[in-house]
Formats: structure tokens, C-alpha cells, sequence
């Protein structure tokens, strides 16, 4: 079976545990470290990132305590396709949306994208990721690489 | 049975066309299997494109921030969809329920 998007991000190293931040931008560039260190974006993709939430508001940022920091397709400052995972254990806060409700983070799925092809599939995984909340509640504990395989494995995902 | 959504042109929306728009598509894709619908068409877009682009399709999904963005781009016949969280299929559904664009 091909490997899974939590199987990459661990063989890449692209996850990064965090205990606390002071605001949500440096979250979002936090989360870019791991990505940056290994070639797949540059230093400046996160200020992409942080302009677009500026602008649209927090959008990126799903139910339960979910976000995915990105850019647009084919963005300047990505030079590989992958997702950066970053655990924050306090919740950081993204204010709130148009309607006032309170968008907050602890799970950070950041993405890259400039392959569709690989795109799609991470879009795909991540969707069954994002709807489990017994692995997400798992990954809100996580500490290790090794406690992402096994969250995985404990609570497999239903496919996209 | 046949469904009203059958033939019609469906398009998902985000503010960079690349995250969340794709997410809504691959959500709405799995409620139109469930309720054996053909579309025509069903693609995601960012928001720039899509607001001149709606008029020309029948549904038109966003995140609930970019409903305003609409407002005046669509067609007579366009029905907008504001979601609260782009990729719940059962959020999509009831949606398209209570328009009455499935059953």
C-alpha cells in the first residue's frame, strides 16, 4: 500500500511539537520551519500565508481545532509538494469569523503545493484525517513521530 | 430516479482556489454518488475567478466568509450554498436538501 500522508510527514521529518505560542502568525510560520529546512518552501511562504488570512479572514481554520495554513496554487515561495504537521499543546487563537464564532488551532496541517497530481491525494487524506476526531484527539497528544504512526494506526482513517 | 442536480454545473469556492475549495468539491462529489446525481460539471476555483464565473452555474458552494463576495455575481438561475464547514458531506447535504435540490 502506498504510504499515507502521517507516513510522510514522519520519513520527511515535517512535524515540529510546540508547546505555546504568543500569536497565531508565528504559529503559521512555526509551522513552516520543517518545510523550509528541508527545501520544499521558502523562508518567506508563511508571510503568503499570513497576508491571505489577513485578507479573507480565518477560513484555514476548521472544527476541532484543526488548521490548514496555505497559499494559492502554484504559489511563489513553494518548491515541493508536502505537509508540515505541527502540534501546539496550548490552543492558539485565530480570533473570531464574520459570524463571531471563535477560531482556535492546536493541530497545524500546513501545506505546500505545487504537484496536483500529489496535491489531490494529500487534499484527500487530509479529508479523512480532519473528520476523526478520535485521531485528532490522539494527535493533540502526540509528543513523538512515533505517537503519529501509532495514532494512525489505533484510529485509520475512512478514505476520500 | 432522476435529480434536479442532474446535468447542472457545480462549482466550489475558496480564496486561493487550492485548500478548502478542492475539499468542498471532493465533500459535494461524495453527497451527488450517494444520491446517484450526474452533474455536468463540478470543479473548485478561487473566489476571484468564481464571482464572474457564477452566473454561468447552477450551484455555487463557498465558506460562508465569502458569501457577500457574491451577492450581484450570479446568474437568475444560481443557487449560492454558504457553508460552515467546507468538507462535511452531511452539511452539504442537508443544504441541498432544504433548497430542495435533492432527494
Amino acid at each position: 500500500m502506498a504510504e499515507t500522508i502521517l507516513q510522510k510527514i514522519v520519513e520527511r521529518g515535517h512535524y515540529k511539537f510546540v508547546d505555546s505560542v504568543e500569536t497565531w502568525q508565528e504559529a503559521v510560520k512555526l509551522s513552516t520551519d520543517t518545510l523550509v529546512a528541508t527545501g520544499y518552501c521558502t523562508a518567506d511562504y508563511y508571510q503568503q500565508i499570513n497576508d491571505c488570512v489577513e485578507k479573507y479572514g480565518p477560513y484555514v481554520v476548521f472544527d476541532h481545532y484543526v488548521a490548514m495554513p496555505h497559499s494559492q496554487e502554484g504559489a511563489g515561495g513553494v518548491l515541493k509538494t508536502s505537509v508540515g504537521f505541527m502540534r501546539v499543546k496550548d490552543v492558539v487563537d485565530f480570533g473570531e469569523d464574520e459570524d463571531g464564532e471563535k477560531k482556535e488551532a492546536k493541530l497545524f496541517f500546513t501545506l505546500a503545493s505545487c504537484d496536483p497530481n500529489e496535491h489531490l491525494d494529500n487534499i484527500q487524506q487530509l479529508m479523512g484525517i480532519f473528520t476523526n476526531e478520535d485521531l485528532l484527539d490522539a494527535l493533540m497528544e502526540a509528543e513523538t513521530p512515533e505517537d503519529i504512526l501509532k495514532a494512525e494506526q489505533d484510529f485509520p482513517c475512512e478514505e476520500f | 430516479m432522476a435529480q434536479k442536480l442532474d446535468n447542472k454545473k457545480l462549482l466550489a469556492c475558496c480564496a486561493n482556489g487550492a485548500g478548502s475549495s478542492l475539499m468542498m468539491e471532493k465533500a459535494v462529489e461524495k453527497v451527488m454518488k450517494k444520491y446517484g446525481v450526474k452533474p455536468a460539471e463540478l470543479r473548485h476555483c478561487p473566489v476571484s475567478e468564481g464571482k464572474t464565473a457564477a452566473r454561468n452555474y447552477d450551484v455555487v458552494f463557498c465558506a460562508r466568509t465569502f458569501a457577500k463576495t457574491f451577492e450581484g455575481n450570479l446568474g437568475a438561475n444560481t443557487t449560492l450554498i454558504p457553508l460552515r464547514n467546507v468538507m462535511s458531506a452531511p452539511e452539504i447535504e442537508k443544504a441541498l436538501k432544504e433548497a430542495g435540490l435533492v432527494e
